[in-house]
């Protein structure tokens, strides 16, 4: 069963990213594409003739892909969170690498800004883990779904969590990473055709692994779970639509000045 | 035992005796061989060596010693350092005083024990491979062949100064091999001698010889409270005394591990020729640092001062990595981060628990690895295309491929799976964690760990961001010769870093961390369908439709003058407080 | 594919390119991407990078100083691709017709698969176009399809079949 899960992670992915923009549509009082419209654009994609600068920085992108889809893979067979975030950050610097490895003033602004987010928010998830780690006494997500009790002792890592969600699926205030039409698209801009397409499902791949974060708080109530990311999703979108994008410096300042002492606070007051 | 401190001195009158030629090429190679052959075959025994020193010996000892502390004298005063006067009469007068009460008889004076072996494996591993490439680096350095010849005969020496320091057991003559060490690091980074090394020189010199008061004023503690020179007496006695020779002695570490604010030193050793740099200022004598934590750390565990320690250690790693941003000279920037990881080693060691030693040890050996890869391969962009900083390195890959093939092996070996670095790091998290319900204080260490360690990211891949900016590959890549003077040790120490890591994995006994390293497997068959490639288009990157093509500037992170005096005042205060702690305690 | 087909004009990707436009069209071209009237209904997205896109909207009457973007622009999109001329200026030069520093319309560079005219043109019409274009794009073939002039210096190239090599065929051509 997880295995069929694992297989169709992209799917159930592109569902989500689908679901979000008919979502944002309607919060901007539009009708918006269709359900499905994510598939239809990877179908038509496959379609494109394909450019490319050279083959590492094309292949770098399809690394990046089959990584976080191990990644994912390892957070739906419930391995050791740690490893799961360092996976994670595996894929994050194949991007990275790719992004540096072309002549482009762009994909550099974007892999800088990626690089910026990387030291942003993966603090703030181990973070999140050793809170994990302290009130189940195990990084292994297998245990700590068989706890409970997160959501009342751990109140600001949510918080802290909150804050960096945003930044990983790539949403204002800190959708730095790709800025539309700041730096087009970022790491992305130098890809086309099929190779794009990879980067284009990792996006859906990232919102599965930033999600399952959040609904490891409901702990063994799954139902708890999906509320809380039903929730978080509604508030990601709603203050997507309502925010600008702030500068990148600022991104981490907010990261490490919020985040981070709501979630050294927390974990000090379950210490002592 | 015998061989690993003898034969580097016998290899090194030979390249003074013979003519600067390939016959040095032979001997080291042959030292490197043998070498690394019996600190494998001591690693993979278990006896426990001992060694007493015969009474004409010790008498050797002392000699050495103020003949040592009166060239420091002497080389303060020939360039008027008075921080060097200053601190060499200081050592004088106090090496007098404590030796005139120095308890004779004793245990033994040299111990091989584990931990020693396990440092043989890394100093004469990496630092042979290290004293093989300086020979093709000395060739095209523009001195006589005298002095190329005295270079490696030096680091040969250097060698066994540092087999010896490592099974050193009586605090004196730690002391001596302490010096020995600070001696090497300030005749080989003033060794090009002009005023900017001899400045340089001179400022490491002054900042070691405050390690070296430390030290005795260790031994003198340690000599009225317990009447002993001898680490594993000391270690094994209780009461608070101890502890205060401890911190001392943790001191002279923390100053040899360039622990800010000490950091100065190791930064301006980086003007000496690489392989200086590679072997002292990285690789070996700097972890000296990390080596005498661990021998301390029994005593330390769950201690205050044990705490402050690693605490200290991990806001270095921290603040070193943070620093390191606003650098631009390539071994500047690898300097830093020796600083940073070293700091890491320390915390880990002084935390004490039998698990985390563990892990600092593997953190050491795979730094070294991956470091002196490093050095190596910035030393090979130094002499072969006169390139030294970052900004310079704009698209190097396509002049210099493998080069910088293997400067990104190093920086993926310091950060990713399944490497040691990155395991010594995952682990460490794990481990520290399971203390924390005991130990609240190492919240600081997780989260500098967490901190330092994307930092460091950030920092490496900004210098690959250089080094791979590459053009769209529409013209052909060109060949890149590399003598093999320079490429054997690199592949040397990249196989190395893998073999070891393989041998970790399997150790560690935890097959589900090989899971860890599927994904490199996956990235190591891409390139084989590079040649699939050829069928699309190619095509020239987007400028917003213009065709001249643009360069992204690198980007920096400098400190206000502010922090930076923060920075500073707080370590400061951090290394007052260790002594201040160890008193208390 | 024969399969792939369809969905091309489920999801054309557009690319906006103002070439000396007097901002009117491209006003209404964000009307048209706007609440109101909103085409994300039909998958269309404003990519701003011409290697992702499938449709290139040009507004203006193509000034001197920008005709070199627009082909370098159109040689960049990767094809399946439709050209759309957004408004009078574009098609044929409008009110600039004639003008020394004004190119009268883009066909003279590009080829053009959908004219829109109105100065400027409204997004009802703008809508039409699109979906036109879509049509249109589902009929194309993958075959490279090249711009009628170059501009500025050929690069040399390896061997390999590239977008400039495919230029410099082009510039053959004209020879």
């Amino acid at each position: 069963m997880t295995w069929i899960w694992i297989v169709l992670a992209p799917l159930l992915g592109g569902l989500i990213y689908g679901g979000e923009r008919v979502l944002r549509a309607r919060m901007q009082r539009r009708q918006g594409p269709p359900l499905l419209q994510p598939f239809y654009d990877m179908f038509k994609l496959l379609d494109k003739r394909t450019l490319i600068l050279h083959a590492p920085h094309a292949l770098l992108a399809v690394a990046h892909f089959f990584v976080l889809w191990f990644t994912v893979a390892a957070i739906f067979l419930g391995w050791n969170l740690i490893y799961i975030i360092f996976l994670h950050l595996f894929a994050q610097i194949l991007l990275i690498l790719a992004g540096y490895s072309v002549r482009s003033v762009y994909s550099h602004l974007g892999a800088n800004r990626e690089l910026l987010m990387v030291v942003a928010y993966e603090p703030v998830l181990i973070l999140v883990a050793v809170g994990f780690y302290l009130i189940s006494g195990s990084f292994e997500i297998t245990t700590i779904l068989q706890g409970d009790g997160y959501w009342h002792q751990l109140p600001l890592l949510f918080v802290a969590l909150l804050i960096i969600v945003p930044i990983k699926v790539k949403k204002s205030p800190f959708d730095i990473g790709e800025a539309h039409q700041e730096i087009v698209g970022g790491i992305e801009i130098e890809y086309s055709g099929v190779f794009y397409e990879f980067l284009y499902m990792s996006r859906f791949l990232e919102y599965l692994f930033i999600y399952s974060f959040v609904f490891l708080f409901g702990g063994e109530s799954y139902w708890l779970g999906a509320v809380l990311v039903a929730g978080v999703f509604l508030l990601v979108n709603l203050v997507d639509n309502a925010t600008a994008r702030v500068h990148a410096a600022d991104m981490v300042k907010i990261v490490y000045g919020f985040a981070m002492s709501f979630a050294i606070i927390n974990i000090l007051g379950v210490l002592l | 035992m015998l061989t690993l401190i003898l034969l580097p001195i016998i290899a090194s009158v030979f390249t003074l005796l013979l003519p600067f030629k390939r016959v040095h090429y032979f001997i080291t190679a042959s030292v490197l061989v043998t070498l690394t052959l019996v600190a494998f075959s001591f690693y993979s025994s278990t006896e426990i060596v001992t060694f007493h020193l015969s009474h004409s010996m010790s008498f050797l000892i002392v000699a050495a010693d103020v003949i040592l502390l009166l060239y420091f004298l002497y080389q303060g005063i020939k360039f008027r350092s008075a921080n060097v006067i200053f601190l060499s009469a200081v050592q004088l007068l106090l090496y007098g005083y404590v030796e005139s009460i120095a308890p004779t008889g004793g245990p033994a004076e040299i111990v091989v024990d584990n931990l020693s072996k396990f440092m043989f494996l890394i100093i004469n591993g990496v630092g042979g491979i290290i004293v093989l490439y300086s020979v093709r680096y000395m060739r095209d350095e523009p001195v006589s062949a005298t002095k190329k010849s005295l270079f490696i005969a030096g680091l040969l020496l250097f060698l066994s100064i540092m087999n010896l320091i490592v099974c050193a057991n009586s605090i004196l003559l730690f002391f001596l091999l302490f010096e020995m060490t600070t001696l090497a690091s300030y005749l080989l980074i003033s060794f090009r001698n002009d005023t900017l090394s001899r400045a340089n020189g001179l400022k490491a010199l002054w900042m070691n010889q405050i390690g070296g008061v430390v030290i005795l004023l260790g031994a003198l503690v340690a000599i009225e409270g317990y009447g002993t020179v001898m680490f594993d007496t000391l270690l094994k006695s209780s009461g608070g005394m101890v502890l205060f020779t401890v911190a001392l002695l943790a001191m002279s570490a923390l100053v040899k591990g360039a622990a800010l604010p000490f950091e100065g030193w190791l930064l301006g050793a980086m003007v000496a020729p690489t392989p200086v740099s590679a072997m002292l200022h990285s690789a070996t004598m700097v972890k000296i640092a990390p080596y005498l934590i661990l021998k301390l750390a029994p005593v330390l565990g769950a201690t205050l001062l044990g705490s402050l320690l690693s605490v200290t250690g991990a806001l270095v790693f921290v603040a070193a990595s943070y620093l390191a941003l606003s650098r631009f000279v390539f071994k500047e920037i690898l300097g830093y981060s020796t600083v940073a990881l070293l700091g890491l080693m320390m915390a880990l060691a002084a935390i004490g628990t039998k698990e985390s030693m563990t892990l600092a040890m593997v953190l050491m050996l795979f730094h070294a690895l991956s470091k002196a890869l490093l050095f190596l391969a910035a030393g090979v962009l130094e002499k072969q295309y006169h390139v030294k900083n970052i900004e310079e390195m704009k698209g190097l890959v396509h002049r210099a491929p493998k080069t910088v093939g293997f400067i990104l092996f190093g920086f993926i070996s310091l950060t990713l799976p399944p490497f040691g670095l990155f395991m010594g790091k995952l682990l460490a998290i794990t481990s520290i964690s399971s203390l924390l319900r005991e130990r609240p204080a190492l919240l600081i260490v997780v989260l500098s760990l967490v901190i330092g360690s994307a930092l460091l990211v950030l920092l490496y891949f900004k210098v690959s961001s250089a080094l791979l900016s590459a053009p769209s590959d529409i013209l052909p890549t060109q060949k890149e010769h590399l003598p093999y003077g320079f490429s054997i040790p690199l592949i040397l120490l990249a196989f190395y870093s893998i073999a070891t890591a393989a041998g970790f994995i399997i150790i560690q006994g935890d097959l589900f961390i090989a899971w860890l390293a599927l994904p490199l497997l996956l990235v190591i068959l891409l390139p084989s369908m590079v040649q699939k490639m050829e069928r699309y288009d190619r095509i020239q990157p987007y400028h917003c439709g213009e065709k001249e093509l643009f360069d992204a500037a690198l980007v920096y992170y400098e400190p206000s003058i502010r922090v930076r005096q923060i920075i500073y005042g707080g370590f400061g205060m951090l290394f007052v407080a260790v002594a201040f702690i160890g008193v208390l305690s | 594919m024969k399969f792939f087909t369809p969905f091309r004009k489920k999801s054309p990707w557009i690319l906006h390119y103002n070439a000396g436009s007097c901002n009117g069209c491209d006003i209404e071209i964000l009307a048209a991407l706007g609440p109101k009237f909103d085409l994300e209904r039909f998958g269309v997205i404003n990519t701003g990078n011409p290697k992702q896109s499938d449709i290139f909207l040009v507004t203006g009457p193509v000034t001197y100083r920008s005709r070199e973007r627009l082909v370098e622009l159109y040689t960049q999109i990767p094809e399946p691709k439709v050209v759309v001329a957004v408004g009078s200026c574009t098609t044929t030069g409008g009110v600039f017709r004639g003008m020394y520093n004004v190119e009268d319309g883009i066909d003279r560079y590009i080829p053009v698969d959908v004219y829109i005219p109105g100065c400027a043109s409204s997004p009802q019409l703008i809508i039409d176009a699109l979906v036109k274009a879509g049509e249109i794009l589902e009929s194309k073939s993958k075959a490279i399809e090249k711009p009628f002039k170059l501009f500025g210096a050929i690069e040399t190239i390896g061997n390999k079949l590239s977008r400039l090599n495919m230029a410099k065929k082009v510039h053959d051509d004209e020879d």
